[in-house]
């Protein structure tokens, strides 16, 4: 039968006529298509999502899909196999029991570095000077415990030798929510990132706090061994230390790299 | 017997078969995760005592609100004729198709310390419903009194009202007639829509955490636990989702025909 025969000869050439299209899009930077999927601390929203944008403008069939989240959750998401080809974390720590189990493609760099700060509503109603301070407000908001941003912040609160009550404290999941109970919610104070604060433009007004002026945030980033498509996972771990993805870092707030 | 009639039952048990992996794996999964020796200590942990010493008198009270306020709303439903029935109604029933986070961003809107009727009540009494139990208690309440109106005033319209005429013509006042016949008539379905809004109650995840916060002790259910020790405690998280799921099933199995009137 003529159609039988012409049909599977017509899918190949279809096929190929469609390989050729990808493998020969436009002056690609790194030279390399396809889609990966990038875990990032949820402090990296905002840049990441610029740094992805600009990655795919610059890099023609290039998809980059951001995961967004805790990166000690991301961090055990990659230990169960989720197929993600970069991750950014907000500490060293979840990056190195990465590196350590062998999930990494190669060495993590640190691409940037983070402060954390203390936010209050807006115009300070509460006239919160320092930690201590907080001990007498309604409701902190701060990171989860096993959270980048919770175990800073429960540095900072330490190094101001100030305990606060668990009953007073709203934990959130990551560094967003944990804004986001301010923002979005009736939480008097947070302890979050400087960038998140930023971020958050006129919704907080913000506090130094000279414990958080020593403390800095690292933020490796690594592309993971599991990935499917390493050649693209390395491209986008150099965009993000090559000068274009530093200016993004850098206007949301972020810290160089040592 | 036709080809048709032959042919079709398998299809359908197959789809049918489908329909049940689909709830049946992911539970069985669960199941799996336990780790049966520990789960006496991790149930027993201080994070999971406080979360389900919580949840128990959360949902509590949620189900009594549902109750206090659900069934006569049931009544209302069920026997007055005013025009916007059918919208009052669909508004009551609205937070079961709601997704919960929006139930909280709602709630907040209304009762947050700037909010509706929240900003009113915190700026003449001081009285704060995020970040508090009565918040998580107010969350619940949201999520679980649509599932015990349903449930009361399907048994409410299946009555015989025959027998409430008759205790009318024998010269029993409305609320005689309310108390002594139509209530106890409709007990059992009254218990059946308690039982399935304090199932529903002690779930319930968005509404709480969006509007009444995560707080140890306060806010900090069942539900809110398991998120919060998902990473950092796999095994009392575990062992916390392992409980939900049983105590519902129970739930579910002792309403079992009841648990949707089918009139």
């Amino acid at each position: 039968m003529r159609r039988g025969r012409s049909c599977p000869v017509a899918v190949v050439l279809l096929a190929l006529g469609i390989a050729g299209c990808a493998a020969s899009a436009g002056p690609a930077r790194s030279g390399v298509t396809g889609e990966i999927t990038v875990s990032a601390a949820s402090s990296l929203t905002d840049a990441f999502t610029e740094i992805a944008a600009r990655f795919e403008r610059a890099n023609p069939g290039t998809r980059v899909t951001l995961n967004l989240g805790s990166s000690s959750v991301l961090a055990a998401q990659v230990r169960q196999g989720a197929p993600v080809d970069v991750f950014a974390s907000a500490d060293a720590g979840s990056m190195s029991r990465l590196r350590t189990a062998g999930h990494l493609a190669g060495p993590p760099r640190v691409f940037a570095r983070n402060r954390l700060v203390l936010v209050t509503r807006p115009g300070n109603p509460r006239r919160i000077g320092s930690v201590a301070d907080l001990r007498r407000v309604g409701t902190v908001a701060l990171c989860a415990p096993s959270a980048p941003c919770g175990r800073y912040a429960a540095r900072v609160v330490s190094a101001a030798g100030v305990v606060i009550p668990e009953p007073a404290v709203t934990r959130g999941i990551d560094a967003r929510a944990t804004l986001g109970a301010i923002t979005a919610g009736d939480a008097d104070a947070a302890i979050v990132y400087a960038t998140d604060a930023r971020a958050a433009g006129a919704a907080v007004t913000r506090v130094p706090i000279p414990e958080a002026r020593d403390l800095l945030a690292v933020y490796p980033i690594a592309a993971l061994r599991s990935s499917t498509r390493p050649a693209l996972a390395r491209a986008f771990t150099r965009y993000v230390r090559s000068p274009e993805g530093q200016s993004v870092l850098r206007s949301a707030g972020f810290l160089p790299a040592p | 017997m036709n080809p048709g009639t032959r042919r079709a039952p398998w299809l359908l048990l197959g789809l049918a078969a489908l329909g049940v992996a689909c709830i049946a794996l992911p539970l069985l999964g669960l199941v799996r995760l336990v780790s049966w020796r520990d789960l006496g200590d991790a149930l027993g942990s201080a994070e999971a005592t406080d979360a389900i010493r919580l949840s128990l008198w959360c949902s509590a009270w949620a189900t009594v609100l549902s109750v206090l306020l659900g069934v006569p709303l049931a009544w209302v439903l069920a026997r007055l004729e005013f025009p916007g029935r059918r919208v009052l109604r669909a508004l009551v029933l609205l937070p079961i198709v709601l997704p919960p986070v929006v139930g909280g961003v709602a709630l907040f809107a209304a009762f947050g310390r700037e909010g509706l009727v929240g900003g009113v009540l915190y700026d003449r009494f001081g009285i704060q419903f995020t970040f508090s139990t009565a918040g998580a208690v107010l969350a619940e309440t949201f999520v679980a009194l649509p599932f015990l109106v349903i449930t009361v005033e399907a048994a409410i319209r299946a009555l015989d009202p025959r027998l409430e005429e008759a205790a009318e013509e024998l010269g029993a006042s409305r609320g005689t007639v309310l108390r002594r016949v139509t209530l106890p008539l409709v007990a059992p379905g009254i218990a059946a829509g308690a039982a399935l809004a304090w199932a529903r109650a002690l779930g319930e995840f968005g509404a709480t955490i969006t509007f009444a916060g995560n707080v140890a002790g306060r806010t900090r259910t069942a539900p809110l636990a398991v998120y919060l020790l998902l990473e950092s405690d796999p095994q009392v998280a575990v062992a916390l989702s392992l409980l939900l799921l049983v105590v519902c099933a129970v739930v579910l199995v002792a309403l079992r025909d009841r648990w949707w009137p089918a009139r």
